[in-house]
């Protein structure tokens, strides 16, 4: 199995907190309050290992907002939250009066649009960082159960690189996930990018 | 001929399209943007849309843009998120400008030679007003439910959802939660003496003296059931719940309701049973129901119009009334 070193993984965990520092700046403007967002845990694990690792929870509903990314190397890009926490997220985003029970699929854009300041943000962090060009399309959103998730349809030898990512609004603290699913060509890519970016900041 | 029929394919569409340069410059400015916006393309071509639309700067519209030719990423801008972050008329002729149209915006990068990006915008504010109206209309339907009709305080449906709430917020934070349950005394001989009209009246009455006592917090009261209500208090430890409960009781007593029947005195007074608790995991919002419950029959036993206090040892305290201070409690009975 793939494996990065520590060295790797704590460039990974930087750039991806540079990223989602910046989705943190995006967020905060939007809704005139502070919003905070860490990734504190980078993993590679298989895509089966995903849903023992974190579906094994007692969250069987999740919000999936999705991105493909396009460039030296490709990766399907997903930002996972228990349903009940991107309800959460939406309303405080949107009314913190409204219960999460008021809030009707009409929000699901709103989640959506959040899950595209996020991923781009990661992505152009990295883009910047590793001075290359990826080309992103446009979000997706839905809502799946664990079982159905669509990480368990893949075949082959696909990794996931897995980031846990916390929201921090209004005193409220929303845990979630960051999925980078990627093949194993395209993490020997990713890989490369990261030595080289540690060489440039003379860490390697 | 190519060039014609592209033009004429962006015209009819029910959309705005704008297509930009490598350097964010208008190439392309769709006739459903010039309807909307009242800008036409020769007055727009050329120029960046921060220069087009000055308001639109420091916004995610621009950020979006920027992303588009920089990055090469997508972006998608929600009403919700964004509300009228551009100057378009919902109703094209709106000279007023009392309605900016809602948008819906999706940002592409385009890899062709001159066009760099390309900009999507569906008018949603139809779209919009109907949800805020139906949220409007549920909003006030959930209300309906959570009320009881005759008092106007909460029903038992409200009860149970503000107490489960409280009680799992106390369990997470592990700060007491304290309950009063609030029985009117002798109520069925009042109804027998003066009638089902006369008990309403004085359920109605109660039930407002009651929420004159309530903390500036906004707690809420509920009606239990036929003369009983109850009142979760978040964050009350026994002396903050004693105090209260207390000082509602003196309320309804000194509301001065006549009670011919009462074995109490000659006025309409009611017993509260107290209760309060940190919640630990094992415990659930029916311990603090059942033991404020008991505080409550506690107080019927002991000769009705008074507060007892039951805590999670089932140590009984009664709670004397001091109209002016605080409740004191010996502390080694906690």
């Amino acid at each position: 199995m793939f494996q990065l070193n520590e060295l790797q993984y704590d460039a990974l965990r930087e750039l991806f907190n540079l990223g989602v520092g910046r989705a943190a700046r995006s967020l905060s403007l939007m809704v005139q309050d502070e919003v905070e967002l860490s990734t504190p845990v980078v993993t590679l694990v298989k895509p089966a290992d995903v849903v023992t690792t974190l579906l094994g929870s007692e969250f069987r509903q999740l919000s999936l907002v999705t991105i493909d990314f396009a460039g030296p190397f490709d990766a399907q890009a997903i930002l996972l939250f228990p349903e009940r926490n991107a309800l959460a997220i939406i309303s405080q985003m949107l009314d913190p009066d409204m219960s999460p029970e008021e809030l009707s699929e009409f929000e699901q854009e709103a989640m959506c649009e959040i899950g595209n300041i996020i991923l781009n943000a990661c992505i152009s962090a990295l883009a910047d960082e590793f001075g290359v060009e990826f080309q992103g399309g446009l979000p997706m959103h839905y809502f799946s159960d664990t079982d159905s998730l669509p990480l368990l349809d893949l075949e082959g030898d696909r990794i996931v690189l897995l980031l846990q990512i916390h929201l921090t609004m209004r005193q409220e603290r929303i845990q979630g996930h960051l999925i980078f699913l990627l093949s194993v060509s395209s993490l020997s890519v990713l890989r490369e990018c990261v030595d080289a970016y540690l060489t440039r900041v003379g860490l390697a | 001929m190519h060039r014609e029929f592209s033009q004429q394919l962006l015209d009819h569409l029910q959309a705005g399209i704008i297509l930009l340069d490598r350097q964010g410059r208008v190439l392309a400015w769709n006739a459903w943007m010039v309807r909307h916006s009242r800008l036409t393309l020769s007055e727009v071509a050329a120029k960046r849309l921060d220069e087009v639309f000055p308001d639109a700067q420091h916004t995610r519209f621009l950020d979006a843009i920027e992303q588009a030719l920089r990055f090469r990423l997508s972006s998608m801008l929600a009403p919700g998120l964004n509300a009228a972050v551009l100057p378009l008329d919902h109703q094209p002729g709106d000279r007023r400008l009392v309605r900016r149209m809602q948008p819906l915006i999706y940002v592409t990068p385009m890899s062709e030679a001159s066009c760099a990006c390309l900009i999507q915008i569906q008018d949603m504010t139809a779209m919009v007003r109907r949800e805020r109206r139906l949220r409007a209309q549920s909003t006030q339907l959930i209300a309906t439910t959570y009320r009881d009709a005759l008092t106007g305080v909460g029903n038992r449906r409200r009860f149970d959802h503000d107490l489960s709430l409280s009680f799992s917020d106390a369990q997470n934070k592990q700060c007491p939660l304290a309950l009063l349950m609030i029985d009117i005394d002798d109520f069925k001989a009042y109804n027998d003496c003066l009638g089902h009209l006369k008990g309403d009246e004085c359920l109605i009455q109660v039930a407002t003296a009651l929420r004159e006592g309530l903390r500036q917090r906004g707690d809420s009261l509920s009606r239990y059931g036929g003369e009983e209500f109850a009142l979760p208090l978040p964050e009350a430890d026994r002396d903050l719940a004693c105090t209260i409960a207390e000082r509602l009781r003196l309320l309804v007593e000194g509301l001065g309701l006549p009670h011919p029947n009462s074995r109490v005195g000659k006025l309409v007074t009611v017993s509260i049973g107290v209760s309060a608790m940190v919640p630990e995991g094992e415990h659930s919002p029916s311990d603090l129901i059942s033991q404020a419950d008991q505080a409550l029959y506690q107080a019927k036993d002991e000769g009705r119009n008074r507060c007892v206090y039951i805590g999670a040892d089932l140590h009984v305290v009664p709670v004397c009334p001091h109209p002016l201070g605080p409740i004191a409690v010996p502390s080694s009975r906690r």
